[in-house]
């Protein structure tokens, strides 16, 4: 099913090119030129891409008022994140932010992003390597000989975790936190200890990992 | 003194006050004399009233004493001894003594005079001789104004009946000069004080000078009187008043410059996305090489062209103080590796050999995260695109000193020639941030490569 973006932009100019070129990546688009209506129509999208120089009521007031009428769809805001203005510093509402004039290509990997890390892409199995994972059924199976892996609810968490943030380089501070759910402690110790565990169900080598790879002094990442 | 309210007056300045206490000190220098002896003399004559009136004059003493011996004619030694006690009480500065019908000598006032026990006719000649002495007036009256009863004597020292004229003779030059050092004395108190009180407005000025309010404008000083220093205070605070007019007016300038180049780096971006928009559909035509390649240029000039807006405000709000500044106790180390880890992918992308060291332990410092994040990011995107060529980069962060973050390329140098020289700005932005944050960086730069050290300092 494609998914649904709402788009807010006043400028025709660019509203009409983005919403083609969306529209044409398989999403289906609702433009609308100001923010007025934005708020009732964020129940029913997926996504929202949101302008914050909008005539009316301005992009910030808009997305406060998205994130608290759909506090789950994610918001991109299309701005500078270390921009300009006061008023941005307290800018909790956004995912994530794109500057002007960013490139459709950008646009479309960090839609893809957030719908990973929203959980969207509710796909029904994912490939990676010689594993098959199936999110639903919270299982992992062997391609090659199709048995499950058997992984601890945690292993589980921090594979989902990676899949989640495929591409991104995660620190073992955002592992922690992100999984545990508390605040990384100095020195700790535990995420090393739970991968290398991982490691040793999932890897054909885990001496040489393929899966999760590790980048010396800043953390690991699954590749796409 | 054309915007003065007060005009410049000889009245009012300080220099004819001056002028005024020199010349009344000048003009009192001739009057001393007199009027020192003036003051002396009415003095003397108001002491002498008390003092030596009862010797009044020799002449007036001698006929006394000669007054006083007849009527002691016939009377007892204990008469005569308590006459003369009371007559020395009238004249302490007078001594006396009496001598018998048998040339005794009988009471002396005051005791131990020397004077023998018994007269004989020699002795007797000789004080009678000595008697004669100026500087001490003696009188000589026989008992009952007749020889052979015996006979007293006075002695005065002349001091005692003389004129206060004669006195101040002998004291005119202690006079002159102690009249000429109290008016001396007198000027340079009243010149001390004239310049004391000077000093302490001028003292007062300075230290409103030099203690600026929280605007970094002194505040005005209260103006007195309308001299010099009064004036000076006038013009202190017309200058004051003008200073912060232009304050105003200049805080009023950059605040409308800042809301221009805010809006203009909207308006100019919008149109550049647009444009990106256009070049992106054009790139979905068949298109020639020749063609494509054009496309990508015009895509590179746009990014580097919003990088510029993005700099040119930054750099507005930066050096104008409206840039928010949220100070916090931030882990460099966990900062710097998330922040790493969001560019590992770029500089893998560019084929950039990556070396990546960071200590285990937490290193704190305080400051806003994102201005440090900002800055990284400058750093990082001038490697990513100034330094492809020695396709190295190194992200480290050393434990030494309190925390170093180093960023380093083989690229080469910040002198080198490149492509988007522009882009100098981002630099500089990184560079104020650092100095508002208090952290120093210290930039190595060669043919063989750039180093970036940012540390506590």
């Amino acid at each position: 099913m494609a998914k649904r973006v709402l788009y807010i932009e006043d400028d025709a100019d660019i509203g009409q090119w983005v919403k083609e070129d969306l529209e044409r990546r398989g999403y289906e688009v609702e433009w609308l030129q100001s923010g007025d209506r934005a708020a009732e129509r964020a129940a029913q999208a997926d996504l929202v891409v949101l302008d914050v120089m909008l005539p009316g009521l301005d992009g910030f007031t808009i997305g406060q008022r998205l994130k608290r009428e759909a506090p789950n769809v994610p918001i991109l805001m299309l701005s500078a994140r270390t921009s300009v203005d006061d008023k941005l510093q307290g800018l909790q509402f956004a995912d994530d932010y794109l500057t002007k004039p960013f490139h459709p290509d950008e646009l479309a990997a960090r839609l893809e992003v957030l719908q990973r890390r929203y959980g969207l892409s509710a796909e029904q199995q994912i490939q990676c390597g010689h594993l098959l994972i199936k999110p639903e059924l919270q299982t992992v199976i062997d391609g090659r000989t199709n048995e499950e892996i058997p992984l601890t609810a945690k292993q589980l968490q921090i594979l989902m975790y990676f899949l989640r943030n495929r591409g991104l380089i995660l620190t073992k501070e955002q592992i922690y936190e992100a999984v545990w759910g508390e605040p990384y402690m100095e020195g700790d110790k535990t995420v090393n200890v739970h991968i290398r565990y991982l490691r040793e169900k999932i890897e054909l080598d885990p001496s040489n990992p393929q899966i999760i790879e590790t980048i010396r002094g800043i953390g690991y990442r699954v590749r796409p | 003194m054309r915007n003065g309210r007060r005009r410049f007056s000889l009245k009012n300045s300080l220099m004819t006050k001056y002028l005024l206490i020199i010349v009344s000190a000048l003009v009192l220098i001739p009057f001393v004399y007199p009027l020192i002896a003036v003051l002396l003399t009415v003095q003397i004559w108001a002491g002498h009233h008390g003092d030596t009136e009862p010797y009044r004059s020799a002449s007036h003493l001698e006929s006394i004493w000669h007054e006083e011996a007849a009527r002691l004619d016939g009377a007892t030694p204990e008469k005569i001894d308590a006459e003369l006690r009371r007559l020395k009480s009238v004249y302490p500065k007078a001594s006396m003594f009496w001598v018998d019908a048998s040339g005794r000598t009988r009471l002396r006032l005051p005791d131990g005079q020397e004077v023998p026990a018994q007269w004989s006719v020699p002795y007797t000649v000789q004080f009678m001789k000595e008697a004669s002495n100026f500087r001490i007036f003696t009188v000589v009256a026989f008992l009952g104004d007749k020889p052979g009863h015996g006979f007293m004597v006075l002695k005065v020292p002349r001091e005692a009946f003389e004129s206060p004229a004669a006195i101040m003779d002998a004291r005119q030059g202690t006079i002159l000069i102690s009249g000429i050092l109290i008016v001396l004395g007198l000027f340079l108190f009243v010149s001390l004080l004239f310049f004391y009180r000077i000093r302490r407005r001028l003292v007062l000025l300075q230290q409103a000078m030099s203690e600026p309010t929280d605007s970094g404008i002194p505040s005005p000083v209260e103006t007195g009187r309308s001299d010099e220093i009064g004036r000076l205070e006038q013009s202190f605070n017309e200058m004051i008043r003008k200073l912060e007019r232009s304050r105003e007016r200049e805080a009023e300038e950059e605040a409308l410059r800042r809301d221009l180049i805010a809006k203009l780096s909207h308006d100019l971006r919008t149109p550049l996305t647009a444009i990106r928009g256009h070049a992106y559909s054009l790139g979905q035509e068949k298109l020639s090489d020749k063609g494509r390649e054009s496309l990508r240029l015009i895509d590179r000039k746009i990014d580097y062209l919003g990088r510029l807006i993005e700099n040119l405000l930054s750099f507005t709000l930066l050096t104008s103080g409206k840039y928010p500044y949220r100070p916090q106790r931030v882990d460099i180390v966990r900062m710097a590796k998330t922040l790493f880890a969001g560019w590992y992918p770029a500089f893998e992308q560019a084929g950039f050999e990556i070396d990546s060291d960071l200590p285990e332990t937490a290193i704190y410092w305080e400051l806003d995260p994102q201005w440090l994040e900002r800055v990284l990011d400058n750093y990082l995107q001038n490697v990513l695109r100034h330094a492809q060529s020695g396709r190295y980069v190194g992200l480290k962060v050393s434990e030494a000193d309190g925390g170093t973050i180093i960023i380093e390329d083989r690229g080469p140098g910040m002198t080198g020639e490149s492509e988007e020289k522009g882009a100098g700005i981002g630099l500089s932005i990184a560079a104020l941030m650092l100095r508002d944050m208090r952290l120093q960086s210290e930039v190595l730069s060669g043919p063989e490569g750039t180093t970036v050290r940012i540390s506590r300092g």
